[in-house]
């Protein structure tokens, strides 16, 4: 019921504690209340308090670190920013200056113009005040004077192209009204001069000059003075074209330096059609004509004309180009030196930036280390305080009260620090001791120290209810095995009759045949006596006549004939009386037996039983048995038993192959004995199927059969071995699958103690 | 449906109120035109608009086109061709114009007809016969509705070669592209009858300096003068040649303004023929006639029918019927299309006919001559006076 603890089987006295351990229960429990310790509720605030501090810890790391980052943003953002900021600023504005000087060399209108000069402006202004910031915050004044000193300059560049631009812009606009002039005043000169030459050159074929007129004759329309007419109209005409032509040239002219051969040519043109007009006769002038004529030569020479106007054009571009190229050339240094600024500043913008990073990168790593730090720290008092020196004892005195309320009271309470005293002051390791103490001593263990005193009255307890209860136990149990003995026993009997039962049975057609014999020997001598007496009444009524000699041979037959009868009678006897003895429940006596003749006659019984069950089975029978076999003591009633048990097997078996097998199959049982130094040997050994191999170990245990059921008990061999070792005896089996089976028993010479105790009580009755 | 019976019954009430407002509120379909309203050239401008406002008006009485009101926006270019350029791009973007419609001449469409090509806008009855807008491969938006010069003066050396059997056929031209395109039609013409021009001449635009080539027109001794130029010059030329005793039959081509030229010639203008590209404007028996004098009488009682005003009248038909068969959303390639794909147009007894590569409606060329009263006579052939 109980499993014994592994420390060994309980001392009634002492209940598996040590008995230091019991001493230390005993003498801790009151001391602990009064004395110094570290509470459960004490551990806890602790750990607590441990927890706190690391998260203080943290939270001032944090604030440190953030502060520092904040300091490096607010540099960033105060100074570094904005210088940047200011920088990209004069870049981009000094861009806008430069490029303001290209733009008004190539502004088309004053519109234009105006507004490039006003937006110009406008950037410097902003320029110098963006400056005049960067120099107030920080320390650059030598790239701001160079930057400075650049854009008074480009200013004055400016100014320059400023006014001649504008100057030049009123001459563009001047010329371009000049050109809408010169085209119409050229179309009016032309149509006006076609007419009149039409007109001269008709009137000169065909002597008319209205429609109404009378024809002119030909002398007189054909004179000098009509012909210079109509040659100076032409000359007119052409030089009029001419002088447009030139100014046209004029107005696409580049080079300054042509202007001077076309203003001559020009002049000269001019020059031509005034002076071919005046020829004219005073018919042919005509107001309109001489206004454009005249308007003409104006647009070309006059002070405010097309060629001076150009002239002035074409030097203002040249001046203005030379004032670009110089103005571009400090453009240059310009750019160069906001470049200069605007990677200084972006260099200390940079800087600043990533201080700021490294202090956030330095904050991140030592809070994320703190943490790290602070887990394993929490995670580790966790671990030692509530773990490990409280949830772990706590669950173990759990699972030791769990197992007291299931009944098992045989292991002592055990919990991690139940056994630490308080160390007597000097004692070795007094120091680790008193740690040691200090650190187990606590409400658990008292609670462990508790349970166990619990425990340990408990046990007693238990232990004494459990002694009572396996003596009634032990007592019931005993009656039961002696019931069953008792049960067996009758049981055994029971099988042996039914085994001895089974045995007559079998043997009861031999028994009969065997009887049977006698019986008929009997009978026919008793007829043949019956006639013998007949023959010697009439032999006596024939008295006168008496043979003595006759009548004596007679009466011997006589004699022999109820010899014989006497001789059946007897065997019948015996027969009827082995028959019995075999039967009969008592012990069989010790007797000197001669067992070639019991082996021979069982084999004959065995034999005519099998044979009265199936006359079929037939079997050669072979004898080799030793003459000179000595009688051997043994009880009769038991080996005839052991013979009869191995012949039927040998013929059961026998038959049984034969059953199944070839019609050639002829059984064989050889029977033979031979009388060794000590032992007499009885071998039975039949040609039949063999025992298998797997059968062999097993044929000797009881209710073991091959037989089917009803055949056989099973207990034959069983019992056959129980007999042979009675008779200190032995069997000895040799088989071969299909060929054969021989069964050889062993009995020794000499009778063992039991016989020769049983045979000098008892009188020989042999004879 | 109460409700909608009530504002029916409101809108009854204030119809005669509404309808004036509902007249300036309908969707309007803008036309522009570009065209000499002053200076030489100012009877055709004008008289394009008159027929172009006759058409519309005419219209716009019978409720519009699919509700559409027509207007026309004329613009003057005085015959210049810089200021047609500044007037198309005007009409187009400023006047946002549905369609160009009823230009004059042909230095000024040959110059504003491309700014109306590369902005997609319609250019419809230019009133020029210049070959150049006649390419509908190249100007998939000019929609002419006249013959061309080249019809008009392969008629002319048809009629002279063949009714007069005259073979000294010269030609008398502005030196333009106006004159320019006569002149090539010209000699094509007389080359197809196996003739040359016995002599070219021409006069400066915008003068009356004519004499000298009518010098060299008499010592060639022709006897034809074909004039391709304005009324002005040519009427100073016929009158000098009249002076002279020269006189061969003067043929002026379409453009030349009938009217004017009768009125400049006077006297001297009997026996003059001028070929017309529209129906005789006093012929009523044709119904577009008829419908033209109405129109024409609907707007101003005083005007009297014109071969130019005519043409103006067909110009509105044209871009009403293109209109019309555009659907009701019309767009100017849907305008363009349904014309292309409308096939045969009768607009009463005026046949026309567009085609995927034809862009020119009409190819009739009618013959006129003036009486000895100074009027037009319609006149199949020519006859010796």
């Amino acid at each position: 019921m109980n499993e014994s603890p592994p420390t060994g089987s309980p001392d009634p006295n002492d209940s598996g504690v040590p008995a230091r351990q019991a001493q230390s229960v005993a003498i801790d429990e009151p001391e602990t209340k009064r004395t110094f310790r570290i509470g459960v509720g004490s551990r806890l605030y602790f750990v607590l308090f441990g927890a706190v501090v690391l998260m203080g810890a943290a939270t001032l790391l944090a604030y440190f670190s953030f502060n520092e980052t904040l300091r490096h943003e607010i540099q960033l953002a105060e100074y570094s920013m904005p210088n940047l900021i200011d920088s990209v600023d004069v870049a981009r504005k000094s861009a806008i200056v430069v490029n303001g000087a290209f733009r008004l060399v190539s502004a088309s209108s004053k519109q234009e113009h105006t507004a490039v000069v006003k937006a110009t402006a406008q950037e410097i202004a902003s320029l110098e005040n963006t400056i005049l910031e960067l120099e107030a915050r920080s320390a650059f004044s030598e790239q701001t004077q160079l930057i400075r000193s650049d854009l008074e300059k480009l200013g004055s560049h400016l100014d320059v192209i400023k006014q001649s631009s504008l100057r030049r812009l009123n001459i563009t606009q001047a010329l371009n009204v000049f050109i809408d002039e010169l085209g119409e005043t050229s179309r009016r000169v032309e149509r006006l001069l076609i007419q009149a030459i039409d007109d001269q050159a008709f009137y000169l074929v065909s002597g008319l000059r209205r429609l109404d007129d009378k024809v002119r004759p030909i002398h007189k329309r054909a004179s000098e003075d009509e012909l210079t007419a109509y040659r100076n109209l032409i000359t007119v005409n052409q030089s009029a074209n001419l002088a447009v032509l030139l100014l046209d040239e004029v107005l696409v002219l580049a080079d300054r330096q042509f202007l001077t051969p076309l203003e001559e040519r020009f002049d000269s043109a001019v020059q031509n059609f005034l002076h071919a007009y005046e020829k004219l006769p005073a018919s042919m002038h005509d107001n309109q004509l001489e206004e454009n004529l005249t308007r003409l030569g104006a647009i070309g020479k006059g002070p405010e004309g097309v060629i001076i106007l150009r002239q002035e054009e074409l030097l203002r571009l040249e001046q203005e180009r030379d004032t670009l190229t110089k103005a571009r050339i400090t453009s240059e240094s310009l750019v160069s030196e906001v470049n200069n600024l605007v990677a200084q500043i972006n260099e200390e913008a940079l800087q600043s930036s990533a201080a700021a990073r490294e202090a956030a990168q330095t904050g991140i790593f030592l809070l994320i280390l703190l943490n790290l730090l602070g887990t394993i720290g929490a995670v580790a008092l966790g671990s030692l305080f509530v773990r490990r020196y409280l949830v772990s004892r706590l669950v173990e005195l759990a699972g030791a009260m769990r197992e007291m309320a299931s009944g098992d009271l045989e292991v002592p309470v055990q919990v991690e620090g139940h056994d630490v005293s308080k160390p007597e002051k000097g004692s070795a390791n007094y120091v680790r001791q008193n740690i040691k103490y200090l650190v187990w001593n606590d409400e658990v263990t008292d609670m462990v120290k508790a349970l166990e005193v619990f425990r340990r009255y408990a046990h007693e307890v238990q232990r004494l209810n459990l002694v009572e209860k396996l003596a009634k136990e032990l007592d019931a149990k005993n009656e039961n095995l002696e019931q069953a003995l008792t049960n067996l026993k009758a049981a055994q009997e029971q099988v042996i009759a039914e085994q001895k039962l089974a045995s007559l049975g079998q043997l009861t057609a031999g028994v009969a045949h065997e009887i049977k014999n006698p019986l008929n020997f009997v009978s026919n001598f008793a007829n043949v006596s019956i006639e013998l007496a007949d023959e010697i009444e009439e032999l006596m009524k024939a008295a006168e006549d008496l043979d003595l000699e006759e009548i004596r041979s007679i009466l011997d037959e006589l004699r022999t004939s109820l010899g014989k009868i006497k001789e059946h009678g007897n065997r019948a006897d015996n027969i009827v009386r082995s028959m019995l003895e075999h039967s009969r429940d008592k012990e069989g006596e010790w007797r000197k037996t001669n067992l070639n003749a019991l082996l021979k006659e069982y084999v004959d019984l065995s034999y005519h039983s099998l044979r009265a069950e199936d006359n079929s089975f037939n079997a050669a029978m072979h004898e080799d048995l030793d003459p000179n076999m000595q009688e051997i003591v043994v009880i009769p009633q038991d080996i005839c038993r052991v013979f009869l048990n191995l012949v039927t097997n040998a013929f059961q078996a026998m038959a049984e192959k034969q059953k199944k097998g070839d019609g050639d199959y002829l059984p064989e049982l050889t029977i033979s004995s031979r009388q060794l130094e000590d032992h007499a040997e009885f071998c039975i050994r039949d040609n039949g199927p063999g025992i298998p191999e797997t059968m062999r170990d097993k044929i000797f245990e009881p209710f073991m059969t091959t037989k089917e059921p009803g055949k056989g008990t099973g207990l034959g061999l069983s019992l056959t071995t129980d007999i042979l070792i009675r008779h200190g005896g032995s069997i000895h089996v040799d088989t071969e699958v299909g060929h054969y089976t021989e069964m050889r028993i062993l009995l020794p010479l000499e009778p063992p103690v039991e016989a020769r105790n049983s045979m000098d009580n008892q009188t020989d009755e042999a004879g | 449906m109460t409700t909608r019976m009530i504002l029916l019954l409101l809108v009854v009430v204030a119809t005669p109120w509404v309808s004036v407002r509902a007249a300036s509120d309908q969707q309007t379909i803008m036309f522009g035109q570009s065209a000499a309203l002053t200076g030489p050239a100012r009877e055709l401008g004008i008289g394009m608009r008159l027929g172009l406002l006759a058409a519309f008006s005419e219209v716009n009485r019978k409720g519009g086109v699919h509700g559409y009101r027509l207007q026309l926006e004329s613009l003057d270019d005085r015959y210049e061709p810089e200021a047609a350029i500044a007037n198309t791009r005007s009409l187009i973007e400023k006047h946002k114009v549905f369609a160009l419609i009823g230009a004059v001449g042909t230095p000024t469409s040959k110059s504003a007809q491309p700014v109306a090509t590369e902005a997609g806008v319609p250019y419809i009855a230019p009133f020029t016969g210049a070959e150049f807008l006649r390419d509908a491969k190249k100007r998939p938006n000019v929609v002419n509705v006249r013959a061309s010069y080249y019809q008009e003066t392969e008629e002319m050396v048809v009629r002279l070669n063949e009714d007069l059997g005259i073979n000294r056929i010269s030609i008398f031209y502005q030196n333009d592209s106006f004159g320019q395109a006569g002149l090539n039609g010209l000699r094509q013409a007389v080359n197809r009858h196996g003739l040359t021009l016995i002599e070219e001449v021409y006069y400066t635009r915008n003068t009356e300096a004519v004499k000298i080539a009518l010098l060299d027109l008499r010592r060639a001794n022709a006897e034809a003068v074909v004039i391709v130029g304005a009324y002005k010059p040519a009427a100073t030329m016929i009158r000098w040649a009249r002076r002279l005793n020269f006189n061969p039959y003067f043929i002026n081509i379409s453009f030349i303004g009938s009217t004017a030229l009768a009125k400049a010639l006077g006297p001297d203008g009997t026996g003059v023929y001028v070929t017309q590209v529209v129906p005789f404007p006093r012929d009523t028996t044709l119904p577009i006639v008829a419908q033209y004098q109405e129109a024409l009488q609907a707007i101003d009682t005083r005007s009297k029918p014109s071969f130019v005003s005519l043409e103006g009248y067909l110009a509105g038909r044209i871009a009403i019927e293109g209109l019309r068969l555009a659907g009701p959303a019309p767009t100017r390639e849907g305008f363009l299309q349904a014309l292309v794909r409308a096939g045969d147009m009768d607009l009463g007894g005026f046949r026309l006919r567009y085609g995927v590569d034809d862009n020119q409606g009409s190819d009739r060329v009618y013959l006129t001559r003036i009486d000895d009263k100074g009027r037009f006579q319609a006149v199949d052939k020519m006859s010796l006076p």
